[in-house]
């Protein structure tokens, strides 16, 4: 090979190169706008993003995919947790993960600040990228919620969760609101008989839980619900 | 040595080290937190984020105080004249250590810019600015004033300037996240990726022909080849950050081809490597210099080459991304690629600083420390990416929520901690080694 040939191949590939990425940054730039729903970033969002910053929760949880890969992915949290349940776990993480092996750091977020950071985790909940992750995508939710909802009527138990109106507070598939956790992720972590404790009084084993208490429901029709729940979880649909 | 003021990078090599030793403990407290369960009140005093922080900073300053010794030792050989002002490298090395130091400490307190990596405060930013500004100052005056321009010491420089330039994009506030990760890569993809690469590929060259005594139009001429494919794969291949940050689909093809291209300049360094070293005039002397080369320029190629490979498909990288899967191409990659392109530095260097004759020094615990960290971080790796495979299956295909599939994952941590005992174990060796180096003991006359 000789010098001229190798110094082409040197300008020709970076510059080459070069001028594909930074063509493509423009194109991005002109997409994002649409592809984060930019219009939703208002100055709650932005004061959530600087607390998120301020406290450093970046490096225990990712967020995008990116950061610590100590704690659980912040992309979709707003989504499967809800709304107080986070509030819950940032007031009190001292509480809320008093049984975990992992613990959180008590940093007193004063409450305009926990109220900030929903703020911002509910905009991030909502970016399109191509569904990631999979563990929280939404699209695999609804796949393996479909049947159920479609058997109903046979089931006693997701008769119960309706006759209660679960779904004024949780979601489920597309279906539900965002105040409390994810059905589908309850499912998955819990089993039937600790649902069905919960559902009793879920302040005993979920101290300065918003949830009230479900204790007019008989023991059986609360295991009911607790075995439609774990019924739910991705992990047994597939 | 064939100038004084290379003697510059002594102290440079010197404060690096300890940075290293300190990095490497902050790790084995790392992976403990992910097998011990740490009381609250630890948690709350020096939580994981903190501890991070620690462990990333003190590698990114380390490996930069490293090059940059490394260049005050090669620039006035290359150009054949003494480095322009010695008192202000100094200056140099005092200003980025206090601001080291500073960010630290501030870490501690809550003093964070709060993205990962790119934690030092925005005032100190600009003290890293500004300590970046005085040596290319220094440098390009060097250079300047001696009117002598060799490709490698292009190479290098070129690498520095653009790694000047990419941390500014680190600097500002972001209001959208997903603008401020896509830029957050500039730094971190385009410096590990590009400009350090620049940098790497400069210093082996060099070391090269110094030791194997290979004509420099050889060697550069394929400099310049490697260096296209580098930065051919690296510039577009920035895209495999780009697949799930929110931003246009065709980052997933454009991603995908291009990384995966990007095991092949690696490939061709490893062949220069072996070429030059087959050519040689000079006999593989000292072999501790050569085993760090060859070491390094293998575990490259494994760890950023084949690792990095493993997970940069978008199919894959769907259920890895965001896992101990990237922990585990993370350290291998950074340790085959640039900690062992230090060392080697440093033991081509530091004899020659220190003047010994024929520039050979006694090596014997030096062949221990090597191995025993090599085969520690391999270990770890390779422990990592078993929890990395675990977790992506539990977690991400499967669907079971996190902690439930991060309790499999404790053994693997403690195995990689134990790996990590190994890792220090041998650092600390190599530290002692470099900071208390002596000439090659002489057969003896009696």
């Amino acid at each position: 090979m000789s010098e001229k040939l190798a110094k082409l191949i040197f300008w020709g590939g970076t510059l080459s190169s070069l001028a594909l990425f930074l063509a493509l940054t423009v194109d991005t730039h002109r997409q994002f706008h649409a592809l984060t729903h930019a219009d939703q970033l208002d100055q709650r969002v932005v004061a959530g993003k600087k607390v998120f910053e301020k406290y450093n929760c970046n490096d225990c949880h990712t967020i995008l995919g990116f950061g610590g890969y100590y704690a659980p992915d912040l992309t979709r949290a707003y989504s499967r947790l809800g709304e107080d349940a986070i509030v819950r776990r940032l007031e009190h993480p001292e509480v809320a993960f008093a049984d975990s092996y992992r613990k959180m750091p008590q940093q007193h977020l004063r409450p305009e600040e926990i109220a900030d950071l929903v703020a911002f985790l509910k905009w991030v909940s909502a970016i399109e990228n191509h569904d990631w992750p999979p563990q929280d995508s939404v699209a695999r939710w609804k796949r393996s919620t479909q049947n159920l909802i479609a058997s109903a009527t046979l089931s006693p138990g997701a008769a119960l969760v309706k006759q209660e109106n679960c779904l004024s507070c949780h979601s489920l598939g597309e279906l539900g609101e965002k105040k409390g956790p994810r059905l589908e992720w309850i499912g998955a972590r819990r089993d039937a008989a600790y649902i069905a404790d919960y559902l009793a009084n879920p302040e005993k084993l979920a101290p300065g839980a918003a949830m009230p208490a479900y204790d007019h429901l008989s023991p059986e029709q609360r295991r009911l619900i607790g075995e439609f729940v774990v019924s739910l979880a991705a992990s047994h649909r597939r | 040595m064939t100038h004084k003021t290379q003697s510059i990078a002594y102290p440079y090599f010197v404060v690096s080290l300890l940075l290293f030793g300190l990095q490497v403990l902050v790790g084995l407290w790392l992976a403990t937190n992910y097998f011990v369960t740490i009381p609250q009140s630890i948690v709350d005093a020096f939580p994981f984020s903190t501890a991070r922080a620690f462990h990333t900073n003190l590698l990114v300053l380390w490996l930069l105080l490293g090059f940059m010794g490394a260049t005050y030792y090669l620039v006035p050989e290359e150009t054949n004249s003494e480095i322009y002002s010695p008192k202000l490298a100094i200056f140099q090395l005092v200003l980025l250590s206090a601001t080291g130091v500073a960010a630290l400490s501030g870490f501690v307190f809550g003093w964070t810019q709060g993205r990962p990596l790119l934690e030092i405060p925005r005032p100190l930013d600009l003290l890293v600015v500004i300590g970046a500004l005085i040596f290319l100052f220094n440098v390009g005056m060097t250079i300047i004033r001696a009117r002598r321009w060799t490709m490698t010491q292009g190479s290098l420089l070129a690498g520095l300037f653009f790694l000047a330039i990419l941390y500014l994009f680190g600097i500002p506030f972001y209001r959208n996240l997903s603008v401020d990760w896509y830029y957050w890569w500039w730094v971190v993809h385009l410096w590990v990726e590009g400009a350090w690469e620049l940098i790497a590929a400069a210093m082996t060259a060099y070391m090269l022909m110094k030791l194997t005594g290979v004509e420099r139009s050889i060697v550069e001429k394929w400099l310049y080849v490697e260096l296209g494919l580098f930065l051919f794969t690296g510039i577009a291949g920035t895209g495999h950050h780009y697949y799930w940050l929110g931003a246009p689909k065709y980052w997933l093809a454009v991603g995908g081809i291009f990384s995966a291209l990007e095991p092949f300049p690696i490939l061709l360094m490893v062949y220069d490597t072996w070429r030059d070293i087959k050519h040689r005039k000079e006999p593989m002397l000292p072999k501790l210099t050569w085993v760090y080369l060859v070491g390094g320029v293998v575990l490259h190629f494994l760890g950023a080459g084949l690792f990095g490979f493993a997970h940069t498909l978008p199919q894959i990288n769907y259920y890895t991304h965001g896992s101990q899967v990237t922990v585990s191409h993370g350290h291998l990659a950074f340790y085959g690629a640039y900690v062992l392109l230090n060392l080697t530095f440093y033991y081509f260097a530091i004899p020659r600083i220190k003047g010994f004759p024929g520039f050979a020094y006694d090596e014997k615990t030096g062949h221990t420390a090597f191995w025993l960290t090599s085969l520690g971080v391999l270990g770890m790796s390779l422990a990592f990416a078993v929890a990395g495979v675990l977790q992506t299956y539990l977690e991400r295909v499967q669907g079971q929520p996190y902690m439930l599939a991060a309790q499999p994952i404790r053994f693997w941590m403690f195995i990689a901690f134990v790996h990590g005992l190994v890792v220090v174990a041998g650092v600390f060796l190599i530290i002692k080694h470099l900071l208390t180096l002596k000439p090659a003991p002489q057969p003896a006359a009696a």
